[in-house]
């Protein structure tokens, strides 16, 4: 699983390049518009090790902000799941929240934190969260009738039973809905960078940009979708183990 | 048998001829004016008047040009747009040209619209002095990693043996707060735009300010020039001619002083955020760099400051060959 991602992305990215390749015979545009190969495997050596370090950076960034943001929506989820005043105020807050768009908060949030670890950790973290926010309700809510039966009958349910029972039986959706959040809270953390943090792989793709050098970004790409590629893998493998191992 | 042509009614033709009028119309004002795409490097404000003036003044039109004045940002690239075809006519800074120049972009400098560098560092004077090259030794200095500014401070401190370890270079994002905390000494500004905004309001809250000014130690680093592509310039010399007349006349005309309050006028037509007090003081602080006293003519090529710029570029590994800009330069 974890090598048919690495090979699927490496598929993509190649094809994208070899558009960009193409275009760049069939318009006659220079290096500076589009990199020749030679130009990309260059800065690759040149830029590579830099830039594997940057995106270590983001992405340990971009993990803590998702397991923030799997703890909140879990707890809203719970919260939330019951039909009563209370889950539905906690419902609409969180909804409200993010009526704004990120990138016009995140100014104020780099005033008010700085550009360091804070600010790129919220900001990666408020990004990823609410997706993950509507599958978690949506699972929580949904009864599992034919189980939740029997121990309502008996008298034996309790909310942490009701939850368990939601969660393993959701489990697979669950996994895909926290493997696709990896995405957004790694391009929640490059969105940050880019705006005006310090560090990490999207401080050093603005600074690519500002240099108009294409075959950085090109570069920076490359490390980011290979780094995101064996993470996702990971994080799939990681949620098998967890329902073989709930299954017994 | 009678065959029916339902577009040969009255009514059908009479909306052929409605729509012919419509688009003999349209092609009318094309057939007169050629149109010309012009993408500034960055959004217009007082660093534009020269461009707004030849546009709203009509001089393009008067050379039978449509210019379209495309407003930059940090995400658009007037050279790239030159090579896709996007834009007949862009500004880059000379780090942009030279830049593209090295990766074989057939990129042509047809004026040097600024004759100083408009980039400068704000600092607080009660907090900081520096009379000599030797007093930045031991400052948090703000810098766009990546930027001109970054080369133009390097160049600065190699010249005055400070090494990396003297000074602590802070990367400069879009606020200000770390200069009016004091995590940074000094702030690059453009003097004539951010410089005179900040600067007035910081003045009006009683604070003493001052610009460390790189010309002044010897770094010339050319800012602002008008490009267009080889090409361009081989097969449709006539349109440049035309082009860069009228801008420059537009330059010249929004500088005179005689015409201040037009300008401003103008300009604010599409910076509106920007108060006319502010807009008219910036324009004063445009005027000498633009056109400096018994300085060259508005659009000078400075030929040694291009030759300058293009050393420090190399040697701060910013190209990695020589490209003689000064061949591309068109005097």
């Amino acid at each position: 699983m974890l090598l048919r991602r690495i090979y699927q992305f490496m598929m993509i990215y190649g094809l994208g390049v070899l558009c960009l390749l193409a275009l760049k015979m069939v318009a006659d545009l220079s290096d500076y518009v589009i990199p020749g190969l030679d130009t990309l495997w260059h800065t690759f050596r040149e830029v590579a090790w830099r830039y594997t370090l940057d995106v270590w950076d983001t992405l340990r960034v971009a993990m803590i902000g998702q397991v923030l943001s799997i703890g909140l929506a879990l707890l809203v989820g719970i919260v939330g799941r019951q039909a009563t005043w209370f889950g539905s105020f906690i419902k609409v807050a969180a909804y409200n929240v993010q009526a704004y768009p990120i990138v016009a908060i995140a100014p104020i949030i780099f005033i008010l934190l700085g550009d360091g670890f804070l600010s790129r950790l919220l900001i990666a973290a408020m990004i990823c969260y609410f997706p993950l926010l509507l599958s978690v309700v949506g699972i929580m809510s949904q009864p599992i009738p034919d189980i939740e039966h029997f121990y309502r009958q008996t008298g034996r349910m309790r909310w942490q039973l009701e939850v368990k029972i939601r969660a393993f039986e959701n489990l697979s959706k669950l996994t895909t809905v926290i493997v696709g959040s990896a995405t957004l809270a790694m391009a929640g953390t490059i969105v940050a960078e880019f705006i005006a943090a310090g560090a990490g792989i999207g401080y050093s793709i603005r600074i690519a940009l500002y240099q108009s050098d294409l075959a950085k970004i090109l570069v920076a790409l490359f490390m980011i979708g290979i780094t995101l590629s064996v993470y996702q893998g990971v994080l799939e493998r990681a949620g098998h183990w967890v329902k073989q191992v709930w299954s017994g | 048998m009678q065959r029916n042509f339902p577009w040969c009614s009255p009514g059908a033709i009479g909306l052929l001829v409605l729509l012919f009028c419509l688009l003999r119309l349209d092609v009318g004002v094309s057939w007169a004016e050629q149109a010309v795409a012009y993408r500034l490097k960055w959004l217009i404000n007082m660093s534009t008047v020269g461009d707004v003036y030849a546009k709203e003044k009509g001089l393009f039109a008067a050379r039978g040009l449509a210019v379209d004045l495309r407003a930059g940002g940090p995400e658009r690239d007037a050279i790239r747009e030159l090579e896709l075809g996007h834009a007949h006519f862009g500004v880059a800074s000379a780090d942009q040209v030279i830049h593209a120049l090295a990766k074989g972009s057939p990129v042509v400098v047809l004026a040097q619209l600024f004759q100083a560098n408009p980039l400068q560092w704000i600092y607080f004077k009660d907090r900081v002095r520096i009379d000599a090259l030797a007093d930045l030794k031991g400052k948090t200095i703000g810098v766009t990693f990546g930027k001109n500014d970054e080369i133009i401070m390097r160049t600065l401190l190699a010249r005055a043996d400070i090494g990396d370890r003297d000074v602590r270079l802070y990367s400069v994002r879009l606020d200000y707060t770390p200069f009016f905390s004091g995590r940074a000494d000094l702030w690059p500004v453009y003097i004539n735009s951010q410089g005179v905004e900040i600067g007035q309001r910081l003045t009006a809250a009683g604070e003493s300010i001052g610009f460390f000014e790189p010309e002044a130690h010897g770094v010339r680093f050319v800012a602002n020039s008008v490009v267009t592509s080889e090409r361009l310039l081989a097969e449709q010399p006539e349109l440049v001619e035309r082009f860069m007349s009228a801008l420059l006349a537009g330059w010249r005309g929004a500088l005179d002083p005689a015409n201040a309050a037009e300008a401003v006028a103008l300009v604010r037509r599409y910076d509106q955020d920007t108060a006319s007090e502010v807009l008219q003081a910036q324009l004063t602080a445009t005027r000498p760099l633009v056109q400096p006293m018994d300085g060259p003519p508005v659009g000078h090529i400075d030929i040694e400051a291009w030759q300058q710029t293009e050393a420090m570029m190399r040697r701060y590994g910013q190209i990695d060959r020589p490209v003689n800009v000064a061949e591309r330069l068109r005097r």
